[in-house]
């Protein structure tokens, strides 16, 4: 029987924890500033769409698997929630347009990562241009504007529930949803197992295709709705938006100790990892360190984290691009 | 190890190619005229210099996404050495280093720490992109000497070749026979096909992959001088997004992202037709946005096809193991 000292230091998010403790505390007793509430506001808003897409993108990576296409499809989708609003049409209706769009670009990862058994990097990688070229075909130099911008979006983009911003609650309340499946639902539990090792999961008689594809199916479901997210913090939209979001959305999942090479991580391990790299930048500026900097600074950290993980968990040998096999 | 598929891919995507300069040249008088191929062959010169190094390390198994960046800061140390009293000649080999400097530090933290390639090159595309704008902040370095940047946009005398072909086509050569007819060739596949055997056979796979990252990194490095004086500038935000364009073409070249599979003619073929391809849809007036479908969708294709001629021909049950 373990004791409860030891199963609290095997946790998992511990490490990445208690960087994102020391960076507030070093933060916070050089610049006071930084433990005000709107510190704390400027955080949790900057995390918000990074939080959300880590969230689905879990999913994902514990099966050694990635979706490159979350960038293009939140861009798409924020574009056209705030269109069909300018265009006259409700709230649910731009929402189901948004989730009917990640439906179908997740539909189409899923089937051909989980039936065709195509590589998903090669895969996502594909449909991140084409979702994007219809985008920008679709959104020409057009901008949403704020007065384009549903009611509801506006609403939660600009205001905070006693203090806390309604953007950073939607992460929040997403990430224990996930996390409560994630846990404690026996097919989600499987993305696990397919993970660490994709042969005994088959043999054993999980149906992997199936599993595959619905977690597909849902990062490209929450990436379509987090259009939503995108726009409520940005409150514009236009065809470069989302650019690049893939790359920092794998990085917080990376961080936060959801490795590459499948099998291990959670969600609470994304978002924590989504808001200390947010922190971080932050910190930077608090602190005074020149704004050129930060992003080498982010850059080192993601290396330093992962090393750190390595170090970590020593029994992973990694010798594929996704890490150990 | 080269035929796989029912037939070879580099030989589709050359088809592939052909069909699209006939199809060009039909669309539109001006495709085949040489100041277009000219301008094509301008326009891919960077990519296709990476996408060299590229091969190789995909083949082995392993991938770097920083090239872009490494790119842009090989760039932005010429223009920062030159704006702080260099001479130009020598601003470029301090370029050309830290590009080797790069690529070796990714390939450290690969074979020496044990990290997955994917993780670390995605934190040294921040990293390097980073390091760009603390050298040059945000202002750009214009001022570059006449003589130089004159082989940016000037073409070989007497030729319609821009003079970024040089580069290319002897690096392209080198790469070609070293990939097929010696043995750093052989133990690339080897390696890519089975590490721990390739390791077992006496292959110093840690070294082979370090060199590779560093050549990739290198070749990043006369990528972002070509990058430089075709633009004649150096700032710190340039080539963003380049890295995935490589790997497209690279995969679209018939390279397995699993590794152990490709030919260097393949992805050559299939950076010139992503290349000749952009060029038709200029020139008949289509946005730019078609380029960005037609290389997703080539992309998929080119893994989609392979695994149907497999299905198609062999009707067995598919096997259990796929990669990423």
């Amino acid at each position: 029987m373990k004791s409860l000292a030891t199963k609290f230091f095997r946790i998992r998010e511990l490490p990445v924890f208690l960087a994102l403790v020391i960076v507030v505390l070093i933060t916070g007793s050089a610049n006071p500033e930084f433990f005000t509430l709107s510190g704390f506001q400027d955080v949790t808003l900057g995390v918000a769409v990074v939080a959300t897409l880590a969230v689905a993108q879990t999913l994902v990576i514990v099966m050694k698997h990635i979706d490159l296409s979350v960038g293009s499809t939140i861009g798409f989708s924020a574009y056209l929630i705030g269109d069909a609003s300018s265009k006259g049409h409700g709230f649910w209706y731009c929402m189901g347009l948004a989730l009917a769009l990640g439906l179908a670009v997740g539909a189409a990862n899923g089937f051909m990562v989980a039936y065709l058994k195509l590589p998903s990097l090669v895969v996502t990688l594909g449909t991140l241009y084409i979702v994007r070229g219809i985008f920008n075909e679709v959104a020409g130099g057009n901008t949403i504007t704020e007065d384009m911008v549903p009611g509801p979006i506006n609403f939660i983009g600009l205001n905070t529930f006693f203090g806390i911003p309604y953007l950073f609650l939607v992460a929040f309340i997403l990430m224990l949803i996930v996390g409560f499946i994630m846990k404690r639902i026996r097919s989600a539990r499987d993305l696990y197992a397919i993970g660490s090792n994709l042969l005994a999961a088959e043999l054993g008689g999980i149906p992997v295709a199936r599993r595959v594809f619905l977690a597909f199916l849902a990062t490209g479901a929450v990436s379509g709705l987090a259009g939503a997210v995108l726009l409520a913090r940005f409150n514009t939209a236009a065809a470069n938006s989302g650019n690049g979001l893939e790359l920092s959305v794998v990085a917080a999942c990376v961080v936060g100790g959801v490795a590459i090479a499948g099998g291990t991580g959670s969600v609470y391990g994304a978002v924590i990892g989504a808001v200390l790299l947010q922190a971080i930048t932050m910190a930077l500026g608090a602190l005074g360190v020149p704004q050129f900097w930060q992003l080498a600074v982010n850059g080192t950290l993601l290396i330093a984290a992962i090393s750190l993980d390595r170090y970590l968990s020593t029994r992973v040998k990694p010798t594929s691009i996704m890490g150990a096999k | 190890m080269k035929k796989k598929y029912a037939f070879g891919w580099d030989q589709g995507v050359t088809a592939f190619l052909a069909i699209t300069i006939v199809v060009g040249s039909f669309v539109s008088e001006y495709f085949a005229n040489v100041d277009n191929l000219s301008f094509v062959i301008q326009d891919i010169a960077e990519i296709a210099i990476i996408a060299l190094a590229m091969t190789y390390l995909i083949i082995a198994g392993e991938i770097d996404l920083s090239v872009a960046s490494i790119l842009s800061l090989t760039s932005a140390t010429i223009g920062f050495l030159f704006r702080n009293g260099t001479s130009f000649e020598l601003a470029i080999v301090g370029g050309l280093v830290v590009g080797l400097l790069c690529g070796l530090l990714n390939g450290y933290l690969v074979t020496v720490i044990g990290l997955p390639s994917l993780a670390v090159t995605i934190g040294t595309l921040a990293l390097f992109r980073g390091l760009c704008y603390a050298l040059l902040g945000n202002e750009p370095v214009n001022e570059l000497p006449e003589n130089w940047i004159v082989l940016g946009y000037e073409n070989i005398p007497g030729t319609f070749l821009p003079w970024s072909t040089i580069p290319l086509a002897i690096l392209a050569a080198i790469a070609w026979i070293v990939l097929h007819y010696t043995r750093i060739g052989r133990w690339t596949f080897a390696i890519g096909i089975n590490p721990e055997a390739a390791k077992f056979s006496g292959i110093p796979v840690a070294r082979m992959k370090l060199g590779l990252f560093a050549m990739t990194g290198l070749m990043s490095g006369v990528a972002g001088v070509v990058y430089t004086l075709r633009f004649a500038s150096a700032s710190p935000d340039g080539a963003v997004g380049y890295e995935l364009s490589v790997i497209a073409a690279v995969l679209f070249g018939g390279v397995a992202i699993a590794g152990g599979i490709g030919t260097l003619w393949g992805v050559l073929a299939a950076v010139l037709s992503l290349g000749a391809i952009r060029s038709v849809l200029q020139l008949i007036d289509f946005s730019a946005n078609a380029l960005l479908v037609v290389s997703g969708a080539l992309l998929l294709i080119s893994v989609v096809l392979p695994r149907a001629i497999e299905i198609f021909q062999s009707r067995r049950k598919s096997a259990f193991v796929t990669k990423i």
